[in-house]
């Protein structure tokens, strides 16, 4: 087995027993993008200063020094999240050129746990987007299936982790950008409670929903980048002031007593068969390890994709009006005065799809229809919030499908954009409410197209999120085994 | 509905070519039709008092960023300040 397909927890062991160096897992991992990249499509831009992150992990360990147990593991970021002299583009034409002057507090964490950062991935532009389609540079491609998306918006952290391209990335999750792609590739996807982890740095499209999350190929891999990137962060005001237990050394594999509530909305007629059955199959294993199924109701999930869609979208009406062509970004070669260059910056420099959403958002905005859309959306947010606090009375934590189905062919959630957000049903309803959610691969449709299921905590039960999937890996052999459609020898 | 396009675009600081105009018309209507989905329902949010947001000290800090490096990315500047067009004649 080469190293690019063991899990950042295999590896660590290896670095620790000088079994390997952090220069080999480099290596390999970079050439393992050399053999697959051509057809994944899973970056935009490479560092050059990862060999050197990965000579220093290996000097610091020759010298003796305690390190952490990520140092040396090779970690891809989703180009939305701030990499200090690494471009940062959100696959937009508008920051084509950007260089960020500084790091977002999750890069400065990985840095100084000595992880080496391989680049820079594909997503939808600006996050907006369920199959990294609207991406401004390429579209990533399932690494299962070449012919399918690889989800999104982080499609390009997903593939890149499920291909072999990365141990182990990060991603953003508004409404479901980590779970779906990680259900789409085979991955697992951590998005964590709303206000566990800095977004300073994280370029905002709806900053009350944006989290930045960890995808991996196992749970204890998800576990240690979570505890190393979660914690309060002044710098971010919605940051939670609270104490982050490590989630990586309190990780149990027993469930006996867990009480798993189902909701019936999540298993309705638009969930396909397939991804019916591969849930209800992960459910009775999960049973089969002491826990208890329970039925419940949320009824409020019906309203969530137009709470999410109208609420999303007016926050991106006001967040990316910060792109104006005069202190970063692309600006409009030809203009006639000031208003006129920030029209033409804006229409030139943004895709058609972000357009939409922000001409959307300032539509429920605009005077007239406010309460008519804003203000029931919120209205709709918070009941959708208050009926998992209810849920909650009577269950420990909820299973429900990542997805309605596998991953959509290359260009069928384009050519049906309604389509497209109402795809985004079964992941909405967590970021409505600020809920930690976990996507882990639970079985593949009858053409190998992998399924995920997500498991939904109470605010900051991460710990027990991750319990569960790991009893659950442990007891189905897991998920670590690399894709190997994307033109592996 | 008859929503006014190119107003609600000059309020998003775009602009919609004409040719753009009749399918985005039909995007709007297909989005509208799938945002009216909404209940009726009192506004009834209990503030959360165990997370409240916790704001830093608000003190500057000196040195953080040098001018050089906060205008690499502009796309005109000029003696150390972002170039726009003339805006009084």
């Amino acid at each position: 087995m080469r190293l690019y397909e063991k899990t950042a927890a295999e590896l660590s062991g290896m670095l620790r027993n000088k079994e390997c160096s952090a220069v080999e897992i480099l290596a390999d991992v970079q050439e393992r993008i050399q053999e697959t990249e051509g057809e994944i499509h899973a970056y935009l831009t490479f560092s050059e200063s990862s060999m050197q992150q990965a000579r220093a992990v290996d000097q610091a360990r020759a010298r003796g020094e305690v390190l952490h147990p990520l140092a040396g593991i090779p970690l891809a970021v989703k180009d939305n999240i701030s990499t200090k002299g690494l471009r940062t583009t959100c696959a937009s034409r508008m920051l084509e050129h950007y260089i960020p002057p500084f790091d977002a507090t999750v890069i400065r964490k990985v840095k100084d746990a000595g992880m080496v950062i391989l680049g820079k991935t594909n997503m939808d532009e600006f996050g907006m987007g369920s199959s990294t389609e609207t991406s401004y540079f390429c579209t990533t491609h399932n690494p299962h299936r070449l012919d399918c998306t690889a989800g999104g918006s982080s499609g390009g952290s997903a593939a890149a982790v499920a291909s072999g391209e990365a141990t182990l990335a990060l991603g953003s999750d508004t409404g479901g950008s980590i779970r779906q792609p990680a259900a789409f590739c085979g991955a697992a996807g951590l998005k964590p409670t709303y206000g566990s982890v800095s977004r300073y740095g994280l370029v905002a499209y709806a900053s009350s929903f944006d989290q930045i999350g960890t995808l991996g190929r196992s749970v204890t891999d998800i576990a240690l980048l979570h505890s190393l990137i979660c914690g309060y962060d002044p710098m971010d005001a919605t940051s939670a002031y609270r104490k982050y237990a490590d989630c990586a050394t309190a990780l149990k594999p027993d469930i006996r007593g867990l009480r798993i509530g189902i909701p019936q909305e999540y298993f309705n007629q638009d969930i396909s068969d397939d991804v019916k059955n591969s849930v209800m199959t992960a459910l009775r294993q999960l049973t089969a390890l002491g826990a208890e199924l329970k039925e419940i109701s949320l009824p409020g999930t019906e309203y969530a994709v137009s709470a999410y869609y109208i609420l999303a979208c007016a926050e991106a009406s006001s967040n990316l009006a910060r792109f104006d062509g005069v202190r970063y970004g692309y600006r409009a070669k030809e203009y006639t005065g000031l208003t006129d260059m920030y029209e033409r910056t804006r229409s030139e420099g943004f895709g058609d799809e972000v357009k939409r959403r922000i001409m959307l958002g300032t539509f429920v905005l605009s005077a007239g229809y406010y309460d008519a859309y804003y203000k029931k959306a919120k209205a709709a947010q918070r009941r959708i919030a208050l009926e998992f606090n209810e849920a909650f009375k009577e269950c420990d934590i909820i299973a429900a499908p990542a997805a309605p189905s596998g991953a959509l062919g290359l260009g069928e959630a384009l050519s049906d954009r309604v389509g497209m957000y109402r795809n985004d049903r079964c992941t909405v309803p967590v970021n409505l409410a600020g809920l930690p959610s976990l996507s882990i691969p639970c079985g593949r449709s009858a053409d190998g197209l992998p399924h995920g299921m997500q498991l939904i905590g109470k605010p900051f039960a991460e710990q027990l999120l991750l319990n569960t999937a790991y009893a659950y890996e442990r007891s189905t052999g897991g998920f670590a085994e690399v894709a190997q459609q994307g033109g592996a020898v | 509905m008859n929503i006014d396009l190119p107003h609600i675009a000059r309020l998003s600081g775009l602009r919609i070519e004409e040719y753009k105009l009749p399918q985005l018309q039909q995007d709007f209507e297909d989005m509208l039709a799938m945002i009216n989905h909404l209940p009726e329902e009192p506004d009834m949010l209990p503030v959360d008092q165990d997370n409240c947001m916790q704001l830093r000290e608000d003190t500057a800090e000196a040195g953080k960023f040098t001018r050089d490096a906060l205008l690499q990315n502009a796309p005109a500047v000029q003696s150390g300040c972002a170039v726009v067009p003339k805006t009084v004649e």
